[in-house]
């Protein structure tokens, strides 16, 4: 999986809970979720979904509700926990 | 510390890494045994483990729920304290003798419990299930006028209307009898080493000592983990590969105060179990001094801090339900633990799969009261005897299933509605009970959801889980692993008063 891809899997992830584009929303980047009806079980689900798809984990103290506020800093979250995955894992 | 120049230990037969209740506990029933040396490894400033602020009720009955008996492996459960309390009498009389507090270790010998009209329903059917629960196992009970209750003084508003007088269930001086157990096993010749364990040393798979943390190891012939909420990682530092049952810390408060008037509580005054926590209690100590507990939240990490919360909780429900003259009280100490609490809410004891291992934690919240018992039965399996115990409570077990995913949910809505009202938390006027019940109930559903499991949790994790996502993700991983390994056992389910409302 190569970063690039990271922001359009994350938006997905987080259009499964959110349900953005039947309501018509061009989510931005930096668009705060939290303001746009995350709640704290729809991030649990978010973080869930994300730590499967990309067959990561994310580490401990990027479990806060300030990591999941934008599509940029999941997508930071992400990418920084894939370079950290060795590479023969 | 230890000090440089002392001789250091080097070998015994048996290493007991834990000097709380289940520790201490054990390394007296093998000293008793005359069943070779034993090293009790742990530090003497012990301020985040449960046993130093433990209540230390000798209350399996009090402790009743509904889900106490409902189903065979809650019963199996709720056995282990009956049987632990016929153990204490003899406890006692042997450790009398090596006492330093100066009064008796057995600080009160009865329990009354009562029913006021704060905690919601879940206090009434607990209440009904208590009394049950004695006449089922033809325990003594009677009911009694609650302005008889010595000491007992609560607030006109949340004054109790009915009351239970248990004579056969009192509570222990906590501290004085680890204080007591630990001269004993000096007197004994166990050694006490007022240190940490780092990690465990293994070799080809048969665990051989501890590493302390100064890099000095120690030998064992076996190594028993009964580190409390510690116990998890440090087995986990010989092998992650154990399918452990995950542990979270139940953080408790307690405080001990001073009473600076008014006639004393003689008896051990509780209500029944409560949401998501033991109750409200106080538990006389001698010399004046009264325990007033206790808190419960289940948490990511260890610690000893206080929260606010829970200080204000505790010390408002004291005066306001027990007796309102605490007000004055002098807090003397603040006590702050964490319970040993497991996804499936069952103890953990038995051996690991790397030989020379043995792990007994789990406890929850009578650790305490069942350490007598659970000693004798892991002293006989370390002697290759039978145990005397189930093995249902094996550390590698699936997790084990005693509801279903619809009880569950009907038990958070349960236990929600008991905090909101004990709390005293205030709905709008046209809000009525039914919709505060219908929100946490949207809620719970959510959660399972969004955690994707199958296996049914009891609410305390539930409630842990949906306020951390630390906690949701490992409860999740754990049980998406397990998943279909733990379906519930219907036989053993009755239609009891958890049931939606």
């Amino acid at each position: 999986m190569t970063d690039s891809s990271t922001p359009s899997i994350v938006r997905k992830l987080i259009d499964q809970q959110l349900n953005f584009a039947a309501h018509g929303l061009q989510l931005k980047d930096d668009d705060n979720l939290w303001d746009l009806g995350m709640t704290s079980l729809t991030c649990l689900g978010l973080m869930l979904s994300i730590e499967d798809s990309f067959d990561v984990e994310l580490p401990e103290e990027v479990l806060r509700e300030s990591t999941f506020r934008t599509v940029e800093s999941i997508t930071a979250a992400v990418d920084a926990a894939l370079k950290d995955v060795p590479a023969a894992s | 510390m230890i000090s440089a120049s002392a001789e250091r230990l080097q070998q015994v037969d048996l290493v007991i890494v834990g000097n709380g209740a289940l520790g201490l506990f054990l390394a007296h029933e093998l000293t008793e045994r005359g069943a070779g040396s034993v090293a009790v490894i742990g530090p003497s400033s012990s301020e985040t483990g449960a046993s130093q602020a433990a209540g230390a009720m000798l209350g399996c009955f009090g402790e009743t729920t509904t889900e106490s008996l409902r189903t065979d492996a809650s019963r199996t459960r709720f056995e282990l304290g009956v049987a632990a309390h016929d153990r204490w009498p003899a406890v006692l009389e042997g450790l009398e003798e090596f006492s330093l507090t100066g009064r008796p270790l057995l600080s009160a010998p009865d329990t009354h419990v009562v029913l006021n009209s704060i905690g919601a329903e879940l206090d009434t059917v607990n209440y009904q299930a208590i009394r049950a629960a004695l006449d089922e196992y033809e325990k003594p009970w009677e009911e009694v006028d609650p302005h008889d209750i010595p000491g007992f003084n609560p607030r006109l508003d949340t004054r109790s209307l009915s009351a239970i007088h248990l004579p056969a269930e009192g509570a222990v001086d906590a501290r004085g009898v680890l204080e007591a157990l630990e001269r004993k096993l000096r007197a004994a010749g166990v050694h006490f080493v007022d240190a940490t364990v780092n990690k465990l040393v293994s070799s080809d798979n048969v665990v051989t000592g501890v590493e302390l943390d100064d890099g000095h190891v120690i030998e064992g012939g076996n190594v028993v983990v009964a580190a409390g909420i510690q116990s998890e990682a440090l087995v986990r530092t010989v092998t992650e590969d154990i399918d452990l049952v995950p542990t979270f810390p139940g953080l408790g408060f307690a405080m001990i105060a001073r009473r600076s008037g008014g006639d004393p509580f003689r008896s051990v005054v509780r209500t029944p179990n409560r949401g998501f926590a033991c109750g409200l209690h106080v538990v006389p100590q001698g010399g004046g001094l009264e325990y007033y507990g206790a808190t419960n939240r289940l948490v990511d990490s260890v610690s000893g801090v206080t929260w606010m919360a829970d200080v204000r909780f505790l010390a408002q429900y004291s005066m306001q339900q027990l007796d309102e003259r605490a007000a004055s009280h002098e807090v003397v100490q603040w006590l702050s633990g964490n319970r040993p609490v497991t996804l499936d809410g069952f103890p953990m004891i038995g051996w690991l799969p790397p030989a020379g291992l043995y792990l007994m934690t789990g406890t929850y919240r009578d650790g305490f009261h069942c350490a007598p018992l659970l000693a004798e039965h892991v002293a006989n399996e370390l002697q290759g005897k039978p145990g005397i115990i189930d093995p249902m409570f094996s550390p590698t077990r699936a997790p084990i299933a005693t509801r279903t995913v619809e009880w569950s949910i009907s038990e958070y809505v349960e236990h929600n509605l008991a905090a909101w009202f004990e709390t005293g938390a205030e709905a709008a006027p046209q809000m009525t009970t039914p919709q505060i019940a219908e929100y946490y109930r949207t809620r719970c559903v959510q959660l399972y959801d969004q955690l994707n499991i199958d296996y049914a949790l009891g609410p305390d994790i539930l409630w842990y889980a949906q306020g951390s996502l630390r906690g949701a993700r490992r409860v999740s991983r754990y049980l998406r692993k397990h998943r279909g390994n733990s379906a519930p056992q219907p036989q053993s389910v009755q239609v009891g008063s958890g049931d939606a409302r």
